[in-house]
């Protein structure tokens, strides 16, 4: 049926919410698009417009009305534990350490203690957070706390990661240093992500492709090929770069904001 | 803690010696009536001659016994079934409006039933303690489970949990604070339970002083028997700051 193999594919995505009932909202209709290999596509689209429905949709949390999803070339009902997720909460749970969090989907799959640990510490170290290993989430701030919220994601080694407006919450320091680690985590380590966000800037800065969903029923309104290196997408040298200015004028002028 | 505890004590001793002190001094001035409110003087009396004859402290040792016994019962397994609940909806809406109609009803109205079915030994105290307790817990820790954050839950599946899993990860120890707030709330009920189931029906405890007393006009009695059924308040309260300073994440 498909011929090449994308990490993630769509085909003619619907959800209704309270089909046939007086309330029924169309959330978004007939998405359809693929995922490439080591590709960041960033998803823009007023607010509402059913983006974290889709996310819900292709992590198989909710099934579509109609449509389908493919996960590395086979149709998926259930892609839980294949596709990563990331919200803006961060989502910790307050009584387990850092360790314990970061193996939670680890525990979930029947990993045994100790592997899950020595996982969870070797990414813990790599992503900057030696030493806070025993810490409960409480006691770190908020960029430490989706920096953890991402090594929980990664530990799973999915293919295809989810983030939901990760770095929304976050002062901007902290968002730019973050666009910039989980840019260069999901280059090396060849994973793919759809990135949701309400911030222009961060979609050109971080992504290969920018989908730009209508108002609800959100429907593609257009892809826009971001074509820039690797070392132009540094968050504060590309805004005074004249291509970042007129993606973003291009951008600007699609979103039904 | 302790030395906040400690800078208050003057006033709370303070304010109970001049509570005591207008209410002896209105009893003596025979403005309010000895004989109808009891005084100051002779409860201190009647609790050293309770105390001496070794009384007070079986009667308290009964009330406790009964009243812990039942707390422990009803609180962990109401605690544990509210727990389940949230496993299967099906269950959990069967259920809810009998247990919303079982609570709508002063619960204490189901003692005397309790004191038929167990009899008038200290079976029956306990049983009315920890029926009590086992309501407010069910519903309590019931309602915390329904609180659990959703985001959360759709997190735990998207990480691939069953049901089962997402419930011991995350519901359970979430609904934690629900169930040990409503603990200290059922050291109340538990010693309502006890002492209710006494003054139904029997030979010893607080609640039978209490009672005892008040048929008898023994005003005196009657406060020695409150003032100890405070101090066991106090103690189980206290054991349930332990509790909770030990589970509380
Ligand atoms: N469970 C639901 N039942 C009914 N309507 C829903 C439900 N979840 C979301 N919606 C509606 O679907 C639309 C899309 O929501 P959402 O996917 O959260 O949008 P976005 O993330 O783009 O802001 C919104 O209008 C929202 O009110
Ligand atoms: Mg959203």
């Amino acid at each position: 049926m498909v011929n090449k193999h994308y990490p993630l594919e769509t085909r003619g995505l619907s959800v209704t919410f309270n089909a046939g009932g007086e309330n029924e909202v169309v959330a978004f209709s007939d998405i359809t698009f693929t995922l490439k290999a080591d590709e960041i596509l960033a998803i823009v689209g007023p607010s509402g417009c059913g983006k974290s429905t889709l996310f819900n949709v292709i992590a198989g949390l909710q099934p579509a009305t109609v449509g389908e999803v493919f996960v590395n070339g086979t149709r998926v009902l259930d892609a839980k534990g294949q596709v990563g997720y990331m919200l803006q909460k961060d989502m910790l749970l307050p009584w387990r350490s850092v360790r314990e969090n970061v193996g939670l989907g680890l525990e979930i799959k029947g990993v045994p203690k100790e592997e899950r640990n020595a996982v969870a510490d070797r990414l813990i170290a790599a992503y900057g957070l030696k030493g806070f290993e025993n810490s409960k989430p409480g006691t770190l701030s908020g960029g430490m706390r989706q920096r953890v919220a991402f090594m929980r994601t990664l530990a799973l080694d999915p293919d295809v990661i989810l983030l939901d407006e990760p770095f929304s919450a976050l002062d901007f320091q902290t968002r730019i240093l973050l666009q910039g680690e989980v840019m260069d985590i999901i280059g090396k380590q060849r994973k793919s992500a759809i990135l949701v966000t309400h911030d222009i800037g961060e979609a050109i800065t971080m992504a290969d492709r920018v989908m730009i969903l209508s108002r609800r029923p959100g429907r593609v309104k257009q892809i826009v090929s971001i074509d820039l290196d690797r070392d132009e997408r540094d968050p504060v040298k590309l805004r005074s770069n004249t291509r970042y200015q007129e993606y973003f004028q291009l951008l600007w002028s699609e979103l039904d904001i | 803690m302790s030395w906040s505890r400690l800078r208050y004590l003057p006033g709370q001793i303070g304010l109970a010696m001049v509570v005591f002190a207008i209410w002896e001094g209105l009893v003596q001035a025979e403005v309010l009536s000895a004989h109808l409110y009891g005084y100051p003087s002779g409860i201190a009396a009647k609790v050293y001659g309770l105390l001496s004859t070794g009384e007070l402290f079986r009667h308290a040792g009964v009330t406790a016994f009964a009243a812990i016994l039942g707390f422990l019962l009803g609180s962990a397994i109401g605690s544990f079934a509210g727990l389940c609940l949230w496993l299967n909806e099906t269950v959990a809406r069967i259920v809810r409006p009998f247990i919303v109609a079982i609570n709508g009803v002063p619960k204490i109205a189901f003692a005397p039933l309790i004191i038929v079915w167990f009899g008038i030994g200290i079976e029956s105290k306990i049983a009315i303690a920890a029926a009590l307790t086992f309501i407010v817990s069910l519903i309590a820790t019931y309602n915390g489970t329904l609180e659990t954050d959703r985001d959360l839950l759709r997190l735990m599946r998207s990480l691939g949990a069953t049901r089962l899993q997402s419930w011991r990860k995350v519901v359970v120890p979430a609904a934690l604070p629900w169930v040990l707030s409503t603990l200290r709330l059922n050291v109340g009920f538990a010693l309502i339970g006890a002492v209710v189931g006494e003054y139904i029906s029997s030979q010893e405890g607080l609640g039978y002083l209490v009672y005892y007393s008040g048929v008898l006009y023994d005003l005196n009695g009657v406060w020695a028997g409150i003032l100890a059924l405070m101090v066991v308040a106090l103690l189980m309260d206290r054991g349930v700051t332990e509790i909770d300073r030990r589970l509380r994440w």
